[in-house]
């Protein structure tokens, strides 16, 4: 586990509807702060602007004076763990949300209804139009067939007649190339200049249908997630000046603030990694399995050299599959003392302290990741070490802008398979790449502005 | 849903109703209820391709099939010879279907070119392979054409080409073929020579986007009681309600012992997968590769798996222990799920399991179509000796 005992003060906050939670961490000490009950519950009109405040919103000033009362002048970083006010916002406060209008790339229309949508209600309850337009490539990124030029500037006019402007666009192959995704973003940002624009190819990742739900979870979550960390960065800022923000992502690891408020969809998930990798921080333990009871059953999450396992699936409760990857949890019943749980080889750890705060913990602790899932096409041995050589380059770009200082990223996983019945030389690859937290404020300040 | 479907009077003469769900036997229909159990059947005969499209496909299935009513599952015995019949399965990558997938009407269509080329009007659908999406793709086809599925496949698990089935050992023509794309496109074949088939076909599905629904083996129901594998798509089901049921690795390995011989040969973590282990033969789909294993109890081998498009060899400390045409597949011990091929990381705690194929792949002809010497591998398979 990073950060630890020589390591700054480090604060990890979850927020909640509700009740939020912080601690602050100094080495081996933890101190639990409780912020004062919010009196709202998900939207509460209290801005001064008279503009809708999310849940977690009205006690920032409060929970920050609180964390700095702490951490004084020590404070290193704070990191906000926003997945559980993400997804009550889903679950139950989707009337707050946009509607979003997803344009779907591919060879030929759906036939079938059941095809045209989302399999998941609750992304498909989000969706108030559709459209589909010929176009899209396949898995290793040869076009299928030209995009419909036509059909895109009729789509266009109906987004801009009907008022749309929160749009996603998700097209075949788009994991491999993005063009036809670019060239529909394109057109609808010069017909709907106030469009906000998801588009797929941003997350990479297996399936047409999985990255169009990540797309328009984005989408939707863009200005409640905007809303929600510009006060806590402007909050944070006026109380600590200098004291980066980090937001915890799925990932178990986390970003700046303004690369979540550009891709908010990174974030869900967030508190079922921070809670496995909270515990095994207080365990003193890089490798070994964390037993969660919950109140639908105990599960369990490991952690394989201080870091969470993830995969890309389908996060508890919503129906489809998203190319985020989020923490592998799977129910066990067994316990610390007497195993009767899953087979494990690794030391088995029950947590057994308040949830929230080992979600603050595992936020505090966290490093700069970032996750690429891609296909490529090999030939021969050098090729495939030149393929990887590029994609971990990339990913390392990726994790300096979420928020790692240069030169210390490493890929902490890398696994390539070859993807059966396809064509010989067809490799899947998939990268974690980790860094040491950037204290450098100047070169924060130029990644902020260039996220957004 | 029904399974072992009957009735007992009671010693008071009430009638006691016994139709659970069970794990052995026949079943007579397939419902929306019975699509999570066909999914994850149709993973363990193939672990090739994990969950990516996994939602989409199963939702349009039981949609399907709530919408349509069940469909009839019939062996071939109980169904007129002289029944003209068809075989569909998914010929590609699944997860070229996953990044496109299906409109709708590919699998529908695909059959209906058959009947207008023929002249034929199909009166069932079998499985060209009872395993991974190429067993859900029938069922589909069989609701939306509303016609009887048949119990009964060509491979009984999958193989990487189109003529290594029963079918083709009975002599029963691969052709005239049609692959039927996401691209709305599609390609008919005609050739007296079902290798010659593969061939011309592979090229075709790649530039049909990876995948196509693919209808062939036009033939009778006579035929087919003779020429196919009986009761596949059952026990696919059957397999599947057990992996609902039990995630205990241990326990799961006792339930599917006693339905399918299946085996665990080892338990260890992956310390390594490498690619181009093996000279690659272009014409099948998916290089070579390997992946090693690290036993973590008993007597601490080194695994090393042989993979293709489907695991072909398992050796232990260097002594091959299991071999294709046993269906070879791994368990997530920590998951509680099957460990797919296109997902497997270095770090995962798998059980390497193995089950008997069907006795036909261990014929002479059998096993110089689909055994290890097939796969450049040219040991004697370890039930052999």
């Amino acid at each position: 586990m990073p950060h630890r005992a020589s390591g700054p003060t480090l604060a990890g906050v979850s927020l909640q509807v509700g009740l939020s939670r912080a601690v602050v961490l100094r080495g081996d000490d933890v101190v639990a702060i409780r912020s004062v009950a919010s009196t709202s519950s998900f939207i509460a009109p209290t801005a001064l602007d008279g503009s809708a405040v999310p849940a977690g919103m009205d006690d920032v000033e409060q929970l920050i004076r609180r964390i700095v009362g702490v951490a004084g002048n020590s404070l290193g970083a704070v990191t906000l763990d926003i997945s559980q006010i993400l997804l009550d916002a889903l679950l139950h406060g989707s009337n707050e949300l946009p509607r979003i209008a997803v344009i779907r790339i591919v060879p030929v229309a759906a036939t079938d209804p059941a095809l045209a949508r989302s399999p998941a209600a609750l992304v498909e309850r989000l969706i108030e139009h559709r459209f589909t337009v010929s176009g899209g490539h396949d898995l290793l990124g040869h076009e299928l067939c030209p995009l419909d030029g036509e059909r895109l500037r009729e789509v266009t006019a109906q987004l801009a007649a009907a008022g749309a402007r929160d749009i996603a666009i998700v097209g075949a192959g788009s994991q491999a190339s993005p063009l036809h995704e670019r060239a529909v973003a394109n057109e609808v940002q010069r017909s709907v200049p106030q469009a906000r624009i998801s588009v797929a190819s941003d997350f990479g990742g297996q399936g047409l249908v999985a990255r169009e739900a990540t797309a328009t979870l984005d989408c939707a979550l863009g200005p409640l997630t905007d809303r929600l960390l510009l006060r806590w960065e402007s909050t944070l800022a006026r109380i600590a000046p200098g004291v980066p923000l980090r937001v915890a992502r799925g990932d178990g690891g986390h970003s700046t603030s303004s690369r979540v408020r550009a891709l908010p969809v990174v974030a869900l998930g967030a508190a079922d990694a921070m809670q496995v990798a909270g515990a095994a921080h207080l365990a003193h333990n890089t490798d070994c399995r964390v037993l969660l009871p919950r109140r639908g059953g105990q599960v369990a999450g490991d952690v394989r050299n201080g870091l969470t396992a993830i995969r890309s699936g389908e996060l508890a409760g919503f129906g489809v599959e998203l190319v985020v990857p989020t923490a592998v949890l799977t129910p066990d019943r067994g316990d610390a003392d007497h195993g009767l749980g899953r087979f494990t080889d690794v030391p088995v750890i029950l947590a057994d302290r308040d949830f929230d705060e080992l979600a603050c913990v595992g936020a505090a602790v966290t490093q700069p990741t970032s996750w690429l899932d891609e296909f490529a096409f090999i030939e021969s041995a050098d090729e495939l070490n030149r393929v990887l050589e590029e994609v971990q380059e990339r990913a390392n770009a990726i994790v300096i802008a979420n928020g790692a200082a240069p030169g210390s990223a490493r890929m902490a996983e890398v696994s390539t398979v070859a993807v059966p019945y396809s064509p010989p030389g067809t490799i899947r690859i998939r990268v974690r790449v980790v860094g040491e937290a950037d204290t450098d404020p100047r070169r924060l300040e130029v990644f902020d502005r260039m996220a957004r | 849903m029904t399974t072992k479907a009957c009735s007992a009077t009671g010693t008071a003469g009430a009638a006691v109703d016994l139709r659970q769900p069970g794990y052995v036997g026949a079943i007579a229909s397939i419902s929306s209820e019975d699509v999570p159990a066909l999914f994850e059947g149709a993973k363990f005969y193939s672990p090739a391709v994990g969950d990516a499209n996994k939602s989409s496909l199963t939702s349009w299935l039981m949609g399907l099939l709530d919408r349509n009513g069940p469909v009839s599952l019939r062996r071939p015995e109980a169904m007129a010879p002289d029944t003209p019949c068809i075989s569909l399965c998914v010929i590609g990558s699944g997860s070229a279907m996953a990044d496109l997938p299906p409109s709708g009407n590919e699998f529908s269509m695909a059959v209906r070119q058959i009947e207008r080329i023929s002249g034929t009007r199909f009166g069932a659908i079998y499985p060209l392979a009872a395993a991974t999406v190429s067993a859900l793709a029938p069922v589909v086809a069989a609701s939306q054409l509303g016609v009887p599925l048949i119990d009964a496949d060509g491979m009984g698990r999958t193989f990487a080409l189109i003529h290594h089935t029963a079918m083709y050992l009975a002599g029963v023509s691969l052709t005239p073929l049609v692959a039927q794309g996401p691209t709305g496109e599609s390609v008919l074949l005609q050739t007296p020579a079902g290798p010659r088939a593969d061939r011309l076909l592979r090229g075709n599905v790649d530039a049909l986007g990876g995948w196509a629904a693919l209808a062939a083996y036009s033939t009778t129901v006579g035929v087919l009681r003779r020429a196919a594998l009986p009761g596949t798509m059952s026990r696919l089901i059957n397999v599947g309600r057990v992996l609902l049921q039990y995630t205990d690795p241990d326990q799961l390995v006792i339930r599917l012992a006693a339905i399918i011989g299946c085996r665990r040969i080892g338990r260890g973590r992956i310390v390594e997968l490498e690619h181009l282990s093996r000279p690659t033969d272009w014409t099948i789909p998916a290089h070579p590769s390997s992946l090693v294993l690290q036993e973590i109890d008993g007597l601490g081998r080194q695994f090393r798996i042989e993979l293709r498009s489907e695991i072909v060899a398992v050796f232990a400390d260097g002594e091959l222990i299991a071999a294709a045409p046993d269906l070879l597949c791994l368990f997530d011990a920590s998951r509680g799920v099957l460990a797919t091929l296109d997902s497997l990381e270095p770090g995962d705690l798998v059980d390497v399991l193995a089950t008997p194929a069907d006795a036909v792949w261990y014929s002479p002809e059998g096993m110089a179509m689909v055994g290890l010497g097939s796969h450049g591998i040219p040991l004697p398979h370890p039930r052999r000796r």
